[in-house]
């Protein structure tokens, strides 16, 4: 058997294994459960690589479940594909990448993070079933199936971000979580309901091969939009996050932040590979870019005055996903004329592409620096932070390093995505550029903050017995230190070989739908 | 070894600026070699000077808290933070009321572009 073909189905299988054997090994003892957190995610993190290589060499990877045979999406006879499809291109490869990451990073840390509590046959249960939700929405190729990892994902998270359920805000966040996703999902499935009523389609590259632009449409677009960016914390719709992102623990925080990544993914994928050509007008690309602008500048304007750290974080995951919503939504704009699209437009959807890849380590990275000083000093109110840089060197290093990334400082990751982003919309319109800069200069004030009353400064003396966290919660900060430095000092091998490549496959349409309604492979 | 990215109107060149940053370090480094090294440890050359007067033990007596970090920034932009704030009451029922217009307003545009 060639275990290539079948990745997209272990991509999945592997985790999902996990969290149904989670609450029995977790019985044996600590020891155990970290191997089980670590080696099931590690192994996970290796089907996404051999994915994403695979998907570059040989095209898109379709699987059909439950069919007579799993590469074949539409047997003989059949006008529409009916079976569950997984399919994956290279954006998805990338996505599934950067969650992959994430869910390792957070596991590592989570290994040590996690260690003084009980009931962690639930966490680490939880912990592999967000990550399934999450893997799932990236590789679905039906609609109906991405509605069901996004409730995966949801009930997982509302799971864990009430996991101290002994904190009375920890069961607050995730009950307004649960209500605010749920609304979204059940528009989302309404959405899904009426393209299926009138294509008999749910497979996304079968409904994007028939659909036609109508009022229904219409609607049914509105919907996604609003749901899927809703849930990846878009502006005004984001003020369940920094409560969510705050409560959760840290390692969960981290693969939260792929977790809206993934949602991110939904919304391009519905307007690029489900609408594509048929998207009408510029309302939604101008919508797009709307609440792309707002979430930068409201988001970074909140995170500026906040002195509670995971919170001051949050806020900021709210600005840099404007980054992303912008970059995309230049894109999309111009999807239909090819010369802006070679001018500018490919620039734009490249920059908020390699943003979504930065945006995912860096954050994911600062939320487990913050995890790091809760550890070490159990405090998350920088009035009562100060001077730890002498008490945790490691911590400090890889905070500054995340902090300036995100600032987009040179020659760090975060400045190449938002200098793609800035060169590029500047050409649409130079407004677009000057709310982002200013969002950049924001965004570094607002980390000198933190960076000054955390780390700097004469020593306090509630904190002098604080000491460096553990090796494994340095280690789930070191993956994403080094892949951070990694996109920073080789930005034209992360561009050609990542980033590309998945800006390519998002404006094919043709391909997407060609890859399922061709017959598959 | 690094790369060149092009963005379409300019470049980046992560190589240029590892040599710059080489370069000013080290001057920097130059510079700092420069100064006096014969301050004797242990005496009041070796204190910390505060105005002129006695250092508090805790540090958090001489810190600044980072609730009145940008004061005047936000002193400033008072009215918008005002608003801002105000916007963002936590109230579960406010959040999915956001939601809810969002989609309406793009439901009523979308209908009528």
């Amino acid at each position: 058997m060639n275990w290539n073909e079948h990745l997209p189905a272990l991509l999945l299988a592997v985790p999902l294994f996990g969290a149904f054997i989670a609450p029995v090994v977790c019985l044996f003892g600590k020891t155990t459960r970290n191997i089980l957190m670590t080696g099931i995610t590690f192994i996970t993190l290796i089907i996404a690589l051999l994915l994403w290589k695979n998907v570059l060499a040989g095209g898109p990877a379709i699987y059909v479940m439950g069919g007579e045979s799993f590469n074949i999406a539409l047997p003989s006879g059949m006008a529409l594909p009916i079976r569950i499809i997984l399919e994956a291109d290279a954006f998805s490869a990338f996505m599934v990448l950067c969650g992959a990451i994430a869910a390792f990073a957070g596991a590592l840390f989570s290994t040590n993070y996690m260690e003084k509590f009980s009931g962690m046959g639930r966490f680490t249960s939880l912990y592999f079933l967000l990550t399934v939700g999450m893997l799932g929405m990236m590789v679905t190729g039906d609609l109906f199936n991405f509605f069901i990892f996004i409730e995966i994902a949801s009930i997982a998270s509302f799971g864990l971000i009430a996991f101290w359920r002994d904190k009375p805000e920890a069961i607050e966040a995730s009950l307004k979580y649960a209500l605010v996703s749920q609304v979204g999902s059940m528009v989302f499935l309404i959405a899904a309901g009426c393209l299926y009523g009138k294509y008999n389609a749910l497979n996304m590259a079968a409904v994007g091969s028939l659909l036609q632009f109508g009022t229904m449409e219409k609607l049914v677009l509105v919907f996604f939009v609003g749901s899927l960016a809703m849930k990846c914390g878009a502006f005004p719709m984001h003020m369940w996050l920094p409560d969510a992102y705050a409560e959760a623990p840290s390692g969960v925080t981290c693969l939260l932040v792929a977790v809206s990544q993934a949602s991110l993914y939904g919304l391009m994928r519905v307007c690029f590979s489900l609408y594509g050509i048929n998207l009408g007008g510029s309302f939604i690309p101008w919508m797009i870019i709307a609440m792309g602008l707002a979430s930068m500048f409201f988001g970074v304007s909140m995170a500026v005055v906040q002195h509670e750290i995971k919170r001051l974080i949050g806020y900021h995951s709210v600005s840099q996903v404007g980054y992303m919503l912008l970059g995309l939504g230049v894109g999309l704009l111009v999807l239909k004329d090819a010369r802006s699209m070679a001018e500018y437009g490919f620039t734009a959807m490249k920059g908020g592409i390699f943003h979504i890849f930065n945006y995912t380590m860096y954050k994911a990275l600062l939320f487990l620096a913050a995890g790091a000083i809760y550890y070490a000093t159990g405090k998350r109110d920088l009035n009562q932070l100060g001077g730890l840089a002498r008490r945790m060197p490691f911590t400090t290093f890889m905070f500054v390093i995340a902090a300036a990334a995100i600032s987009g400082l040179p020659p760090f990751n975060g400045f190449v995505s938002k200098l793609l982003i800035y060169e590029s919309v500047f050409a649409v319109h130079p407004a677009l550029t000057v709310v982002a800069l200013v969002t950049s200069v924001l965004t570094l004030a607002s980390f000198v903050k933190v960076f000054q009353t955390a780390f700097l400064g004469p020593e306090k003396n509630a904190l002098v017995s604080t000491r460096e966290v553990p090796a494994g919660m340095l280690l789930g900060m070191g993956v994403l230190t080094v892949a951070v430095l990694g996109a920073s000092l080789f930005p034209a091998w992360t561009l050609s070989n990542l980033v590309e490549p998945a800006a390519k496959a998002l404006v094919d349409q043709a391909g997407y739908i060609g890859a399922v309604m061709g017959g598959g492979l | 070894m690094f790369g060149t990215v092009y963005t379409g109107f300019g470049y980046w060149d992560v190589t240029s600026w590892i040599l710059f940053f080489g370069i000013a370090a080290g001057l920097t480094l130059w510079l700092r070699a420069q100064g006096r090294d014969d301050y004797k440890e242990g005496t009041d050359q070796d204190e910390i000077y505060w105005s002129g007067n006695v250092v508090p033990e805790d540090g958090e007596d001489i810190s600044v808290p980072a609730s009145s970090a940008y004061w005047g920034f936000r002193k400033a932009l008072e009215p918008y933070y005002n608003r801002l704030i105000g916007m963002h009451t936590g109230i579960a029922t406010d959040i999915v009321g956001f939601y809810v217009l969002v989609v309406a307003f793009m439901a009523v545009f979308i209908l009528i572009a």
